[in-house]
C-alpha cells in the first residue's frame, strides 16, 4: 500500500475519465494535422486544375472543419483534463485529512519543524503536475508514435521503420538520456536550494544578531557564494535543455527530407499520387509537436519525487500509542458530572516517539509520568506547574484519553479515558497557548463548540467572554470575517473567542494549557478573571507559567522531572515550602514602602 | 510591455542583438519556406529526384540556421537574465539588512525569502521569455506577411486582417476573465485555503470532537472548490482558444482561398505552398506570448514588488563619524534629545519626545505596559529603527542615529525569542566573536549555565542546533543568547522582554545567571515584569510612547505616579 499509493490508485479510480482526456488529446493532433494534410492535398489537387470545382469540395470543407475542431477540441481537453485532475486533489485532501487525523493531538511535537501541514498541502497541489504535465504528454505521444508507424507501414515497411527510428530518438533516447544526463543535476539543484532557503531563513530570522554583529556583509558575501553554485548547476541544465532542443529539431528537419524524398519517390513509382507529397511532407510539422514535449515531460519525474515521499512518509497511525484510533465511545450526556481519577500512573513513550521527544526530555529518565495521583471531583480546580520537558503535556494527553498508561489508570466516571475515543469532547475540552481560529466568520468561530447552537445562545457566550461589546463596535458584528489567521483580534482577544467556543462546548472539565504565554501582566490578569468567572462549577486542569491565579485553584501541584515535587493548596505551600514562597515573590513582587 | 526592461543594465546591447537574430531567424524561416516549397512542386511537376538534392540540402540549412538563431536568443535572454537576476538579488540582501528586523517581522519572514528566491527566479523567467518574444512579435510576422504579400496579395490581406481581430478577442476575453475572478476572488481565497487552514487546526478540531466528521466538509468544500475553478478556467482557457481558432480557421481560410485560385490557374503552386507553409509562422510569435502570458505576468509582479522593496528607504551603515577605537567606558555619555517615532504618517507616535541622558555602566529598566513604547525604545538604542525626529550625542559627538558602526561594534542584543542559528551550539555562541577559541566559548557555555546541556549531547558543544539539529527550550535559548553576550564581552547590552513567555522556575533561574553578567556594562532591559526592577539602577517608565518617570524603584515609588500604579495593579491579583 506505501510505495507509489499516491499515484497509481488515482489511474484506476478515473480510468475513464483519463481515457477520454487522452482521446481529447490525440482529436487535438489529428486535427491540427489533418489541416495541413488535407491544406496541402487540397492546393496540390487544385493546382492539377480539375473541370469541376465540386471535385474539391469536400478537401475544402474538411480543411475548414478541422481549421475550427482543433480549437474547439483543445479547449474540451484542457477543461476534461483540468476537471479530472481537481476530482483527484479533492480526493488526495481527504485521504492526507484522514491520515492526519488520528494523530492529531501529536503532530506538533512529531514534526516540530517549520509548517510540514503547509508543505504536505502544497504536495498534493503540485502532484497535479504528475498528470498534467508528464503522464499525459508522455501517453499521447506512445500512442502517436504506434499510430504513425502502423499507417506508414501499410504504404512502406522500410520507410515506416526509418520513421519509427527518428521517431524513437525523440520519443525513447532523448527522453532517456535526458533523465540520466539531469537526474543527478536536479537533486543537486533541489539541495542547493533549500539549503539556500535555510541560510536565508536563517539570516531573517536571526537578522538582528547578524546586523549587531556586524557581519552582514559576511553573510551576504556566503550566501552569494552558495547562490553561484546553483547557478552553475542552472546553467548546465538550461545547456542541455537547449542542446536537447537542437537535437531534437534537427531530427525534425531530416524527417520533413525524408519524407519529401520518400513522397518523392512513391509518386514516381506511382504508388501514389503526386497530389499527396504536399500533404504527406507538410504534415510532419503539426505531427512532430505531440513528440516534441516528451522530453521535458520525463526529466520532471525527479521533481515530483520528494512530494511522493513526503506523503508517503505520512505514518497513518497513532496505533503505537496504544490507543485504537478507531474507537467511538460512549458520549457522557449532557449536564452530566465527571470524575475523574489518575492512580499510580506513569507513562513512558514508545521508543520511536522518544527520539522525537528528546527536548521535552532533557533528564532522559526512563518515565515521563511517574506514580501520579490525581483526584478531581466534578468542580475542583487544580494548577500544575512545571518546566517545559516536565511532562505536563503528557499528563494532559492521558486525562483526554489520547495516550493510555503503562501502568496505574485514569479513570472519568470509572471507565477508562481512552475508551471514551473521539466523544471525550463531550467530557473534556481544552483551551490552550494558540487556539486555531478558522478562516470563516467570528459567529462560526465560536459555533464550532455546538453546531446547533443559535445566534442568542452566541450572544451569551459572547458576553460572558466579555467580548460582546467588541463584537458590536465590528462593521459586520458576528458575520466579521476573522481573515486568515486572525490577525484582526489581539491575543488577549482571541483566547476570548476560544473561550467562547469552549462554553458552548460545556463539558464538565476543562483543560487550561497556559492560555495566558505571551499576554501582558494586565491581559493575563483580566484574561485569568474572566476564564475562572465564566467556568464557574467546572473541573480545571490549569497548566500554568506563572503564579498570578493560584491563590484561586483547590490544589496546586509541582511537576519536576515525571514527578510531583511539591503540592497544597496555596496557603498550605506558602506556609510549608520556602521555595514556593520564592518563586511567588517573584511573580508578585511587594511593595515595602 | 517592456518598459521596465530598458531601464536594466546591459539591456539595450541585448535587445539589439536580439532584434539582430530575430531577423536572420525570420529570413531563414522564409528561406526554408521557399526551397521546401520548391522540392515539392518540382516533384509534382515529375522532375526527378536527384535534382533536388541541393534544394533539400539547402532547406536543411535554412532550417538549422533558424534553430541556431533561436537558440542563441534564448541563450543571450538566459545570460541576461542570469546577470540581471544576480544584481537584483545582491541589492536586495543589502536592503534587507538595512530595513532591518522589524520590517522583516511586519512583512513576514516566509514572504521575504519568498520573495528573495522565488520572486527572482520568476522575474528571471520573465526576462527570459520576454526579451525573445517582445522582438519576435515586432519582427517576424511583420517581415513573413510583407513576403506574402509580394508573392500573394490576397492571402496576405486575409492574415493582415485576421491579427487585429485575434488581439481584440484575446483583450475582450481577457477582460471578462478578470472581472469574473476579481468577483470571485474572495470565495476562491477562502475555498482554496480550506483544506490548510482545517489540516492547520486539526489539533483544535479534534479538542472540539469535529475532526472526524470534518473529512466530509473537506471533501464538500474540495468540490465546491473545483467547480469554482472550472468555471474560471472555462473563461480563462477562451482566450487560448480565440487564438487558436483564428489561427486556425485563418489558415485554413488562406488554404481554401489558394486552391480556388489555382483552379482558376491564377496562380501556380510552388507559391500557393509557399504561402501554406508561411501562414502558421506568421501567427507562431503571437501564440508563444499568449503560452507564456501567466509566466510572465508572475515574474513581472515579482520584479515589481522586489524594485518597491529595494526603494524603500532603509539605514545605511556608513563610515563612523566617532574617533576610531570608541569604546563604551565608565566615563562615556550618551544623550537622546526630543526622539519621536512615528510608524506611519497619520498614525500615533510609538516614541513621543524622549530625551535622556545615560552615563556609564548602569543597569537601565524600562517598563510600562504593552504598547507604551519599550521595545521601540530598544529598537532605536540598538539601531534598528532611525526616529523621524531626534538627535543622538555620543561622548559629545552628535550622530545621525544610533545604527553607527562603532555603536553597534559596542552592544548585544538579546530579543524575547534569541534566534538559534542552524549550526552547532559552539559556533551559536561564538556568533558575535567568531574568532573565539574553543576554550573561550567553553567557559562562555559554564557562564550561561549550559554545561548540562552539553554534558546530554552526544557531540558536546560541537553539536548542530536549531531547526535543522536539536531543538532547544526557550530558557535554553535564552542561556545561548547569553553566551553570545559573555563571549563577545560589549558593554552595551540590549534586552527586549527575555524571560516573561518563560516558566517562574526558569525564569528564576535565567535571571540568576543574568545578574552577574550585567556588573560593569550598560544594560537597558524592557519588560512588564515587575520582578526585574528592584534590580536595576535606573527605571524609565514608558506611557503612551512618552518617558513618564525615570528614577530608581524607590524613587518611583514615592512619587506614586506611572510607576506606583503599575506596581498596586500587579498587587491586586484576580478577585
Amino acid at each position: 500500500m506505501r510505495e507509489e499509493s499516491w499515484f497509481r490508485p488515482y489511474i484506476r479510480q478515473h480510468g475513464w475519465r483519463f481515457a477520454i482526456v487522452i482521446a481529447l488529446s490525440l482529436l487535438t493532433v489529428l486535427a491540427a494535422s489533418s489541416l495541413m494534410f488535407t491544406s496541402g492535398f487540397l492546393i496540390s489537387k487544385s493546382a492539377l486544375r480539375p473541370e469541376n470545382i465540386l471535385l474539391v469540395y469536400v478537401p475544402v470543407v474538411l480543411v475548414r472543419t478541422f481549421g475550427i475542431s482543433r480549437a474547439v477540441i483543445h479547449y474540451v481537453e484542457r477543461l476534461a483534463s483540468h476537471d479530472a485532475i481537481l476530482r483527484i486533489l479533492s480526493k488526495m485532501r481527504v485521504r492526507l485529512y484522514r491520515m492526519l487525523e488520528p494523530q492529531a493531538l501529536f503532530i506538533r511535537s512529531r514534526y516540530r519543524t517549520g509548517d510540514v501541514l503547509g508543505v504536505l498541502a502544497d504536495d498534493i497541489e503540485y502532484l497535479q503536475n504528475v498528470y498534467l504535465r508528464t503522464v499525459f504528454p508522455t501517453v499521447v505521444a506512445l500512442i502517436m508514435y504506434i499510430a504513425v508507424v502502423v499507417l506508414l507501414g501499410w504504404y512502406d515497411i522500410g520507410f515506416a521503420f526509418l520513421m519509427g527510428l527518428y521517431l524513437f530518438v525523440l520519443v525513447f533516447v532523448l527522453p532517456g538520456v535526458s533523465l540520466r544526463i539531469t537526474y543527478a543535476r536536479h537533486e543537486q539543484m533541489k539541495q542547493q536550494r533549500s539549503r539556500l532557503y535555510r541560510k536565508l531563513t536563517d539570516a531573517v530570522l536571526g537578522m538582528g544578531d547578524w546586523m549587531i554583529s556586524g557581519r552582514a556583509a559576511q553573510f551576504a558575501a556566503a550566501y552569494e557564494a552558495d547562490e553561484q553554485r546553483v547557478a552553475a548547476i542552472e546553467r548546465s541544465l538550461s545547456r542541455w535543455a537547449r542542446g536537447r532542443m537542437f537535437i531534437a529539431q534537427c531530427i525534425v528537419g531530416l524527417t520533413v527530407v525524408s519524407m519529401a524524398y520518400w513522397s518523392g519517390q512513391q509518386a514516381a513509382s506511382g504508388s501514389f499520387t503526386v497530389t499527396l507529397i504536399a500533404a504527406f511532407t507538410l504534415v510532419v510539422f503539426p505531427l512532430m509537436d505531440a513528440f516534441l514535449p516528451v522530453s521535458e515531460a520525463i526529466e520532471k519525474i525527479p521533481q515530483y519525487r520528494d512530494s511522493l515521499a513526503r506523503l508517503n512518509e505520512m505514518r497513518d497511525d497513532g496505533g503505537d500509542l496504544g490507543v485504537d484510533p478507531s474507537a467511538t465511545g460512549l458520549p457522557l450526556p449532557a449536564g452530566q458530572a465527571a470524575y475523574i481519577q489518575l492512580t499510580d500512573v506513569c507513562y513512558r513513550y514508545p521508543s520511536s516517539e522518544q527520539l522525537a521527544r528528546e527536548v521535552a526530555d532533557p533528564q532522559v529518565s526512563n518515565w515521563t509520568l511517574e506514580d501520579i495521583q490525581l483526584d478531581l471531583p466534578q468542580g475542583k480546580r487544580v494548577a500544575i506547574i512545571g518546566r517545559s520537558g516536565a511532562g505536563k503535556s503528557t499528563l494532559l494527553k492521558l486525562v483526554q484519553g489520547a495516550l493510555v498508561p503503562n501502568n496505574g489508570e485514569v479513570l472519568i466516571n470509572g471507565v477508562p479515558a481512552h475508551h471514551y475515543g473521539e466523544q471525550i469532547a463531550s467530557v473534556v475540552s481544552v483551551l490552550n497557548q494558540r487556539p486555531h481560529l478558522f478562516d470563516t466568520t467570528v459567529a462560526n468561530n465560536i459555533r464550532l463548540g455546538r453546531r446547533d447552537a443559535s445566534d442568542e445562545e452566541i450572544a451569551v457566550v459572547a458576553q460572558q467572554v466579555k467580548l460582546d461589546q467588541l463584537i458590536a463596535s465590528l462593521p459586520e458584528g458576528y458575520a466579521t470575517p476573522m481573515l486568515e489567521t486572525g490577525q484582526r483580534f489581539s491575543g488577549g482577544e482571541r483566547q476570548r473567542i476560544a473561550l467562547a467556543r469552549v462554553l458552548l462546548q460545556n463539558t464538565p472539565v476543562v483543560i487550561l494549557d497556559e492560555p495566558t504565554v505571551g499576554l501582558d501582566p494586565r491581559t493575563e490578569r483580566d484574561l485569568l478573571q474572566t476564564i475562572f468567572h465564566a467556568l464557574q462549577g467546572k473541573s480545571l486542569l490549569w497548566i500554568t507559567h506563572h503564579l498570578v491565579g493560584v491563590e484561586q485553584m483547590d490544589e496546586v501541584i509541582f511537576i519536576e522531572d515525571g514527578r510531583v515535587a511539591m503540592r497544597g493548596t496555596h496557603a498550605e505551600l506558602m506556609e510549608r515550602e520556602p521555595r514556593y514562597a520564592k518563586l511567588y515573590r517573584l511573580d508578585r513582587p511587594q511593595i515595602h514602602i | 510591455m517592456g518598459k521596465d526592461i530598458m531601464g536594466l543594465k546591459g539591456a539595450k546591447s541585448v535587445l539589439a542583438l536580439t532584434a539582430f537574430l530575430t531577423l536572420v531567424q525570420s529570413v531563414s524561416i522564409i528561406l526554408l519556406a521557399t526551397w521546401l516549397a520548391e522540392v515539392i512542386s518540382a516533384l509534382f511537376a515529375g522532375q526527378p529526384l536527384q535534382e533536388q538534392y541541393g534544394k533539400m540540402a539547402m532547406f536543411l540549412f535554412a532550417f538549422i540556421l533558424r534553430q541556431i538563431t533561436g537558440l542563441a536568443m534564448q541563450k543571450l535572454a538566459y545570460r541576461f537574465a542570469e546577470t540581471t537576476g544576480r544584481d537584483l538579488q545582491q541589492q536586495l540582501l543589502q536592503k534587507l539588512f538595512e530595513l532591518g528586523p522589524r520590517f522583516a517581522k511586519k512583512e513576514g519572514t516566509g514572504n521575504l525569502v519568498t520573495l528573495v528566491l522565488d520572486g527572482i527566479t520568476q522575474f528571471r523567467t520573465y526576462l527570459e521569455l520576454i526579451v525573445p518574444r517582445m522582438m519576435g512579435v515586432a519582427i517576424t510576422p511583420a517581415l513573413i506577411v510583407l513576403f506574402i504579400f509580394v508573392k500573394d496579395p490576397t492571402a496576405a490581406l486575409i492574415l493582415i486582417v485576421t491579427l487585429p481581430i485575434l488581439i481584440a478577442f484575446m483583450i475582450l476575453i481577457g477582460l471578462a476573465t478578470k472581472k469574473h475572478t476579481e468577483k470571485q476572488l474572495e470565495t476562491y481565497r477562502k475555498l482554496s485555503n480550506h483544506f490548510v487552514d482545517s489540516l492547520r487546526g486539526l489539533e483544535t478540531l479534534k479538542f472540539l470532537g469535529r475532526s472526524r466528521s470534518h473529512g466530509d466538509t473537506i471533501e464538500q468544500v474540495s468540490d465546491r472548490y473545483r467547480s469554482a475553478t472550472m468555471k474560471t478556467l472555462r473563461m480563462a482557457f477562451l482566450s487560448s482558444f480565440a487564438l487558436d481558432f483564428f489561427t486556425m480557421l485563418s489558415v485554413a481560410s488562406v488554404a481554401v482561398s489558394l486552391g480556388l485560385r489555382l483552379i482558376n490557374g491564377e496562380m501556380g503552386l510552388e507559391v500557393a505552398l509557399l504561402v501554406l507553409i508561411l501562414a502558421p509562422e506568421y501567427f507562431l510569435p503571437v501564440r508563444m506570448v499568449g503560452a507564456d502570458y501567466h509566466a510572465t505576468l508572475k515574474g513581472k509582479e515579482a520584479g515589481k514588488a522586489m524594485q518597491a522593496m529595494i526603494a524603500e528607504e532603509g539605514l545605511k551603515v556608513g563610515e563612523s563619524v566617532l574617533p576610531v577605537g570608541f569604546t563604551w567606558t565608565k566615563d562615556s555619555v550618551l544623550s537622546l534629545s526630543h526622539v519621536n517615532v512615528q510608524h506611519e504618517a497619520e498614525g500615533p507616535s510609538s516614541l513621543q519626545d524622549v530625551s535622556l541622558e545615560i552615563a556609564g555602566m548602569k543597569r537601565i529598566g524600562i517598563i510600562g505596559e504593552s504598547g507604551a513604547g519599550k521595545s521601540t525604545l530598544i529598537d532605536v538604542l540598538g539601531g534598528f529603527l532611525q526616529p523621524n525626529v531626534g538627535t543622538f550625542r555620543l561622548d559629545g559627538v552628535t550622530i545621525p542615529g544610533l545604527h553607527d558602526a562603532a555603536w553597534r561594534g559596542e552592544t548585544t542584543y538579546i530579543p524575547q525569542h534569541p534566534y538559534i542559528f542552524d549550526m552547532s551550539l559552539a559556533d551559536n555562541v561564538r556568533f558575535y566573536r567568531p574568532e573565539a577559541s574553543d576554550e573561550e566559548v567553553a567557559e562562555a557555555i559554564a557562564a550561561a549555565g549550559l554545561q548540562e546541556l552539553v554534558a546530554q549531547l552526544t557531540h558536546g558543544m560541537n553539536e548542530v542546533i536549531g531547526n535543522g539539529g536539536r531543538q532547544l527550550s526557550g530558557g535554553q535559548e535564552q542561556r545561548v543568547a547569553l553566551a553570545r553576550a559573555f563571549l563577545s564581552d560589549r558593554s552595551v547590552i540590549l534586552l527586549d522582554e527575555p524571560t516573561a513567555h518563560l516558566d517562574i522556575e526558569t525564569e528564576m533561574e535565567i535571571k540568576e545567571t543574568m545578574l552577574p553578567l550585567f556588573a560593569d556594562k550598560l544594560v537597558f532591559l524592557a519588560t512588564h515584569r515587575l520582578h526585574w526592577m528592584t534590580d536595576m539602577d535606573l527605571i524609565l517608565v514608558m506611557d503612551q510612547g512618552r518617558l513618564a518617570e525615570m528614577g530608581t524603584h524607590e524613587e518611583l515609588l514615592l512619587q506614586r505616579g506611572v510607576y506606583y500604579g503599575l506596581m498596586t495593579a500587579e498587587m491586586e491579583g484576580i478577585l
